[in-house]
């Protein structure tokens, strides 16, 4: 009701009405007129978010519940999606894959932000904030490539490690193609995401907060336990979030890594509704299902913590 | 005199962690391309390998289809966005949540999940249920006919959008607050400049930079994105990549440094116009500034 006689008002002043004393009906009818046409600009835009976005979710939650299609409505996809060991494993690998990059490249991130933003050559300064740039936008199958081409079998720095060091990576149990290969090759694209996503706010730390605390007595491991961590917590825990949804939806990079060979869940998916056998869509759409409830429940956190941090290092 | 030690330990420390982010980030690039120069036969030290990449004919269609793709996909997401992000800004507040909710929903929906979804719902059973029909005002059966009939890959581009809507988004919409859109579009008015001419001729050359950054995160997310591109069977070049590198290690890694490079060269575009300068004096909040890329 609000949101519309706000409309009204809003339509009223596009068509040049400026009187609010003469509220007749023939001016609202206008005011109401104008106020579609202030939002049939939008109609384009909400119905490719309709078609493109929306229904595919709503198909994917509807194909979850009719094992694909195939059935009316039933639990089937998730009771075969419990049901089964590897399913869940795929799950625990993901989850554990994005927590254990999300926090690594959180924490080391968050750490050279706060080197990169105290350097006072400004010219280096944006020079390493354009190779952030350009590195947390290297991901996907060149980026699986390049960690082959230095960490695989033959790989560049395997090879120099054996040939000069002795060390030999592989018979050490190491492989870019397991977990903690895995683990390698997402930090590349997490850390200079987290530094992005992180300069900000550490530019937004104001000098006068840390100069207030030292005159009230504060030691720097003070000003930092009891003003700037508290301040930036929400923008950290944010950018985390981040990370971990990055890593959490990841496809190409492992697909290209490991072809398949690493249980992920979206591994699982491409493999269930791409596969060249068969094709089982119930099960895949339960377990996109699960993605989805898996970064809702992230997204929700990343907003709430931006709002947070807005609070005081908003403008 | 104990604070300024303990002040310059901590200071050497976060330098330490910078460095060692950098060189984390600058050894495997620098391995991936000695890797591709060498061959497999020990140190060339000649291009030859470079030039066996550039002779593939499957180079140059996938590059050139990928380009296409970018390049649609950029154009649409400029066409959807700007005028929806203005008029919003301008004149419908109250659509903002509305705006903001789509524009982060696609963090919640990775693109293998949409691409399942949307093969679903114009390759499947779901186009013609009732539901799916009536919701979409009858246009997914509608679509789903002309989809496969068009040549260019259609449904992709579509998804594209999607994909880049939460950065592109912020991006616009970023610079359309850094400028006062009421005291232009009104400015423009007075002097009996239409909508459209206003957001043309007005607000469009105040918002560039954000435009621009716009553009090329989205050109290069295209230019490197597998997923969608493997569920829909179109021959892209990452999965030309993808393919390559299966059998020869060596030109992956080349056409990795490639890859590399052309990232180098969309990145290097947004810099300059607005990162950097916009973003240097005011404190932003994360997510404003966050690279796109898929993973």
């Amino acid at each position: 009701m609000l949101v519309r006689a706000r409309d009204e008002r809003e339509g009223q002043a596009l068509a040049g009405v400026a009187s609010r004393t003469t509220g007749g009906q023939p001016q609202r009818r206008a005011g109401r007129l104008a106020g579609l046409v202030t939002w049939s600009v939008l109609i384009p835009f909400l119905l490719f978010c309709l078609l493109f976005e929306l229904l595919p979710v709503m198909i994917t939650i509807q194909g979850s519940l009719t094992n694909g299609g195939t059935t009316g409505l039933s639990l089937a996809s998730y009771q075969r999606l419990f049901g089964q060991a590897s399913n869940l494993r795929a799950f625990q690998n993901s989850i554990a894959l994005s927590l254990v990059t999300a926090l690594i490249g959180g924490l080391v991130g968050a750490v050279a932000a706060y080197g990169l933003a105290s350097l006072r050559q400004g010219w280096l300064r944006n020079l390493l904030v354009s190779f952030c740039s350009i590195a947390a936008n290297f991901a996907g199958v060149p980026l699986a490539f390049a960690f082959i081409a230095t960490l695989g079998v033959t790989g560049f720095v395997t090879v120099a490690l054996r040939t000069w060091l002795h060390l030999d990576l592989y018979s050490l149990g190491f492989s870019i193609y397991q977990f903690w290969g895995l683990v390698l090759v997402y930090v590349y694209f997490q850390l200079p995401l987290m530094v992005l996503v992180t300069l900000p706010a550490l530019n937004g730390l104001r000098p006068e907060w840390r100069e207030a605390a030292v005159n009230l007595g504060a030691s720097p491991a003070g000003y930092w336990w009891r003003v700037a961590l508290p301040i930036l917590f929400p923008s950290l825990v944010a950018g985390t979030m981040l990370l971990f949804a990055n890593a959490f939806g990841a496809f190409a990079t492992a697909y290209a890594l490991a072809q398949g060979n690493i249980n992920l869940v979206p591994i699982l998916i491409d493999f269930l509704v791409n596969g060249n056998v068969t094709v089982d869509f119930g099960l895949g759409d339960a377990l996109a299902v699960g993605m989805i409830v898996v970064l809702l429940a992230v997204v929700a956190l990343y907003t709430t913590m931006l709002r947070r941090a807005s609070r005081w290092l908003g403008r | 005199m104990r604070q300024t030690v303990s002040h310059w330990r901590g200071l050497l420390a976060t330098r330490l962690a910078l460095g060692l982010v950098l060189l984390y980030l600058l050894i495997p690039l620098g391995a991936t391309l000695a890797f591709g120069l060498s061959g497999g036969h020990g140190w060339r030290g000649d291009l030859s390998a470079l030039s066996a990449v550039f002779g593939d004919p499957d180079f140059w269609l996938t590059l050139l289809t990928s380009l296409g793709l970018a390049a649609g996909t950029t154009l649409l997401v400029l066409l959807l966005l700007t005028p929806t992000a203005y008029q919003v800004r301008l004149r419908l507040p109250q659509g903002r949540g509305l705006l903001e909710t789509l524009a982060l929903l696609p963090f919640a929906v990775p693109p293998i999940v949409l691409g399942t979804g949307l093969l679903q719902e114009y390759n499947g059973t779901a186009a013609n249920s009732p539901l799916v029909v009536l919701l979409s005002l009858g246009l997914v059966p509608l679509l789903s006919n002309v989809f496969p009939l068009l040549d260019i890959p259609l449904l992709l581009v579509c998804s594209y959008v999607i994909v880049a809507l939460p950065f592109a988004y912020r991006a616009i919409d970023n610079s359309l607050r850094a400028v006062d859109v009421k005291v232009l579009t009104e400015a423009a008015a007075s002097l009996g400049a239409g909508w459209w001419q206003t957001l043309l001729q007005v607000i469009l050359p105040n918002i560039w930079p954000g435009v621009l950054t716009a553009a090329l995160l989205t050109f290069s997310t295209v230019m490197g994105e597998l997923t969608l591109a493997s569920l829909f069977n179109t021959y892209t070049f990452p999965i030309y990549l993808n393919m390559t590198g299966q059998n020869d290690p060596h030109r992956a890694a080349l056409l990795a440094v490639l890859s590399f490079l052309l990232t180098l060269f969309c990145v290097l575009g947004i810099v300059p116009g607005s990162r950097l300068h916009a973003g240097a004096g005011r404190a932003a909040l994360p997510g404003q500034i966050e690279g796109a890329g898929l993973r």
